[in-house]
């Protein structure tokens, strides 16, 4: 038997071209020389690979030479026995030899299967050089992107609200749709920031009033009536209806809470109501609202009307009726009082002398001013009402007797006591016991003038009593304590000395729909706004009117004025009896930077 | 390359003086995109919103509205480019619009948030979009470097030639091989065997191939010949080693290629997932601004 080598090249084109070689030895190499009879061109083949000889049985033995393996039906083997009338394929590196036998011999085809190198292999030209395969695709990651984005951002919020609907109040965890938040809340309604629906009730449906009054239901009242407010508002006009008309194509209607009420906009207290949502309305209001009683404002540098403040219109009990009158009529007022402030203010005259005489007691200057009689109240926005006791009687004394020393005073504001008392001290003393009377002192000669003085004095004692009218009478009267200060209500019937007192009242704060506190004004001097120092009389009228405050305040944006002021300032929306909210935050500010308040004072 | 075209290929066709995308007539598209920031940056410091600039005012809902509107058409260039066209709309004259007013989407996105940003829906709109521009800056600054460069680097051989050069490269060693010991050979065969295109992103991005087997197997039989007396003219393995040589400076000039052309490819990997999560990202912003209304 022989082998056959058939070698099988294949041309550049693709075809085979087959040569075959017949081996009439026994025994045939197979390696990479090129003496080999089975020469493989194959760097994965040794120099002399194997041998294959024939045995005596027909079969063929491979038996590697060179150490290394070659396969036998894909298995490895360093050496082998095969029939070849069975058939076989031996693999060397890249190649391989297919066995089979036919009538002339053993047939040994070879063939390269594998390509001669890497680079050598097909390749898709077109991806080559690009990053295909190496990175995800665009494509894929792109579309796992927005699938992400959505079910995180979108469809995870929307379920939260779906699932809580209707639920009064959310638990205390993380709810997606507080994602969707724009920012924090102030600081009022902080306990919301988790609870979406508390306000956002339904979907699509701008915030309504109705959510805000759930909980603001007592404290939120209304600043007119809605009908009203949207009256005065007026239509838009201008730019401003193009912005209503986006309003109105995306359901927002108008006059809600939530327009002056901005929220997210940042942890912190909300913002005090901006000067243009007052302006919206109250500039030009009469053209609108035509059966309005306020006057029409827009900034208060600007249009302002002159202050109106609350006046008696008669003085005593306990809300003594008032008028607002403007302070262009030059109104004046009966407290019950009478008080000439220019005589006490005077630096010459009576009343200075007398405070310089008791200025070691009662720490008076050259002359009385302002603090020597009014008191500012606790938080120095205005001032208690003037006192007798603390305020007057350190000048203006009641006493009437003394006993051991001790002053006795006239009950202050209680007529019928002063009356009792009077009575008392002349029912407890007597008259002037005479230095003539029963001694020998200054006696004039005579039984007769003894007699007289004893029985003088007799009478006087008996009729010591009723002295007591004469002095009511007086103290009640022109030149009387009494007089001096109040308004006096003469007694019923004739030869009565029941008088009375005129009611008092001293009106702490004039102006209710506005804020004023002197606290803030203390820099000035009292007289620089108030004209006391030329009052005669306690009717004047002591308040500034608005061309005195617009000295120093100037409207929103007259930024060169001392102090530019917005509405808010001194109006609150939904006012009560306290600062406004815009001078409340104000001073929380000052609160948490003491220094600097300090610094600025000086 | 096929999905990328160079604008600078595409004008050479029909235009008879080459300008850039980014010089495309006279720069208009710059001038239009420094007005459009000029009089957005005015308006916002002018305009007076209360209490404080938001998207929610109507400045920031128009600034919202043109932001929005603006990305929608810049991601239209995705399909634009797929048909190239001459003339004023030409494929030149959207990108450079597609540069230039993606910038100015910097200033009317950032206007658009007033500033204020948090850990939401919005906040996270934005930095996707911040994210989509940086990624196109990148993407600006490599195409008008690496064209150069990549050309500088190819000396006038095509992508193909590159492949039949390293194909040839590698029949030579084969052949010149054979004489080789088995241990020689295994050295060569490694090297054959390499994958020229192997090796991950980051081999590619790099340029850095520190498993070379090329220059393993130069190395290897330099250090074992180098005490070896020269047998004279023709030893097999001084052209084993002469035509390695030739290969590893042909693999040096492969990688170079592709690191540029990762590079030049490398950003539309972010800026196009990115883009589309933008959109989405933009369609639950703006949808949950009028679900919670």
């Amino acid at each position: 038997m022989t082998f056959i080598v058939r070698q099988i090249a294949v041309t550049a084109d693709g075809r085979e071209i087959i040569r075959a070689n017949p081996f009439s030895e026994p025994e045939i190499v197979v390696g990479r020389n090129a003496e080999s009879a089975i020469h493989l061109p194959d760097l994965a083949v040794n120099p002399e690979h194997a041998v294959i000889r024939q045995l005596d049985d027909g079969t063929i033995e491979i038996d590697s030479t060179s150490g290394q393996k070659f396969s036998v039906d894909g298995r490895d083997k360093i050496s082998a026995t095969i029939d070849p009338s069975a058939g076989a394929e031996l693999g060397f590196g890249g190649h391989v030899i297919s066995v089979s036998r036919e009538d002339d011999g053993i047939i040994l085809t070879v063939k390269r299967v594998e390509a001669l190198s890497d680079s050598a292999a097909e390749r898709e030209e077109g991806a080559l050089y690009t990053l295909k395969g190496l990175l995800p695709g665009k494509r894929m990651s792109a579309w796992s992107f927005v699938g992400l984005v959505l079910v995180a951002f979108l469809i995870w919020p929307i379920y939260t609200w779906a699932t809580y609907r209707g639920v009064e109040e959310r638990p205390d965890q993380f709810h997606a749709d507080t994602m969707w938040s724009s920012g924090a809340l102030s600081d009022a309604h902080h306990a919301l920031e988790g609870d979406c629906q508390a306000c956002h009730v339904d979907a699509f449906v701008t915030v309504t009033d109705t959510a805000c009054m759930t909980c603001h239901e007592d404290d939120a009242h209304d600043h007119a009536a809605p009908d009203r407010l949207l009256t005065s508002m007026g239509d838009p006009e201008g730019f401003a209806r193009v912005g209503a008309a986006f309003a109105a194509a995306f359901n927002k209607p108008r006059g809600r809470c939530v327009e002056c009420h901005t929220e997210h906009e940042g942890a912190g207290a909300m913002e005090p109501t901006a000067q243009k949502f007052c302006a919206d309305c109250h500039d030009g209001l009469d053209t609108r609202l035509t059966d309005t009683k306020l006057e029409n404002a827009s900034d208060f540098g600007i249009a302002h009307p002159q202050f109106r403040p609350a006046l008696l219109l008669k003085p005593g009990g306990k809300n003594p009726p008032r008028k607002r009158i403007s302070l262009d009529e030059k109104p004046t007022e009966d407290n019950g009082l009478k008080f000439p402030h220019d005589i006490h203010m005077s630096k010459t005259g009576g009343v200075a002398q007398m405070g310089r005489r008791l200025s070691a007691k009662f720490g008076f200057g050259p002359s009385l001013v302002c603090a020597d009689c009014h008191t500012p109240d606790s938080e120095g926005v205005r001032f208690k009402p003037v006192d007798m006791q603390e305020d007057c009687a350190m000048c203006h004394s009641l006493a009437f007797d003394e006993i051991g020393g001790t002053i006795r005073t006239l009950r202050h504001g209680e007529p019928e006591m002063v009356r009792a008392d009077l009575r008392a001290y002349y029912r407890a003393t007597g008259p002037t016991r005479p230095i003539n009377l029963g001694g020998m002192k200054r006696r004039r000669p005579g039984e007769a003038n003894d007699a007289r003085v004893a029985s003088d004095y007799a009478r006087a004692v008996r009729f010591r009593p009723t002295r007591a009218n004469l002095a009511i009478q007086e103290v009640f009267s022109r030149g009387g304590a009494c007089f001096d200060c109040h308004g006096i209500v003469p007694p019923a019937t004739r030869g009565s000395v029941d008088y009375g007192i005129k009611p008092v009242t001293q009106t702490d704060r004039y102006m209710h729909k506005g804020w004023f506190s002197h606290e803030a004004h203390n820099d000035e001097d009292c007289t620089s706004c108030h004209n006391a120092t030329t009052s005669k009389e306690a009717r004047d009228l002591l308040l500034p009117g608005i061309k005195t405050c617009r000295e120093c305040h100037g409207g929103e944006f007259e930024t060169a004025s001392d102090v530019p002021s917005s509405c808010a300032m001194c109006h609150d929306y939904h006012a009560d009896e306290g600062a406004p909210w815009l001078i409340r935050e104000q001073q929380k500010e000052k609160q948490k930077k003491p220094e600097k308040e300090i610094a600025g004072r000086q | 390359m096929a999905s990328v075209p160079v604008p600078g290929d595409v004008s050479r066709k029909t235009v008879a003086m080459h300008d850039g995308f980014l010089r495309h007539a006279g720069y208009r598209w710059l001038k239009i995109a420094s007005a459009i920031m000029l009089v957005s940056i005015v308006s916002y410091l002018f305009i007076d919103v209360s209490p404080r600039h938001n998207g929610g005012s109507w400045y920031g809902y128009t600034l919202g509205t043109i932001g929005a509107l603006l990305i929608l058409w810049l991601t239209m260039l995705g399909v634009r480019k797929r048909a190239m066209t001459p003339g004023s709309w030409s494929l030149k004259a959207w990108t450079s619009a597609h540069i230039y007013l993606g910038l100015s989407l910097i200033v009317i996105g950032t206007l658009h948030t007033g500033f204020q940003f948090g850990w939401n829906i919005h906040t996270a709109a934005y930095a996707f979009m911040m994210i989509v521009i940086i990624s196109g800056i990148f993407g600006i600054w490599f195409y008008a470097t690496i064209p150069q460069a990549l050309s500088d680097n190819r000396d006038e051989m095509t992508e193909t030639e590159m492949l039949e050069n390293l194909r040839s490269l590698d029949r030579q060693l084969h052949e010149a091989a054979q004489p080789l010991s088995a241990e020689h050979a295994a050295l060569v065969q490694q090297s054959l065997e390499q994958d020229p295109f192997g090796g991950g992103f980051f081999r590619r991005i790099s340029g850095k191939y520190p498993n070379c087997e090329t220059r393993r197997a130069q190395a290897d039989l330099r250090r074992e010949r180098a005490y070896q007396p020269r047998m004279g003219g023709d030893d097999p393995l001084d052209k084993v080693d002469a035509l390695l040589q030739k290969k590893e400076a042909t693999l040096a000039r492969v990688r170079r290629h592709l690191r540029l052309k990762a590079m030049l490819q490398v950003w539309l990997f972010v800026h196009v997932p990115m883009t589309f999560a933008l959109i989405a990202s933009l369609s639950a912003h703006i949808i949950s601004v009028f679900f919670y209304w």
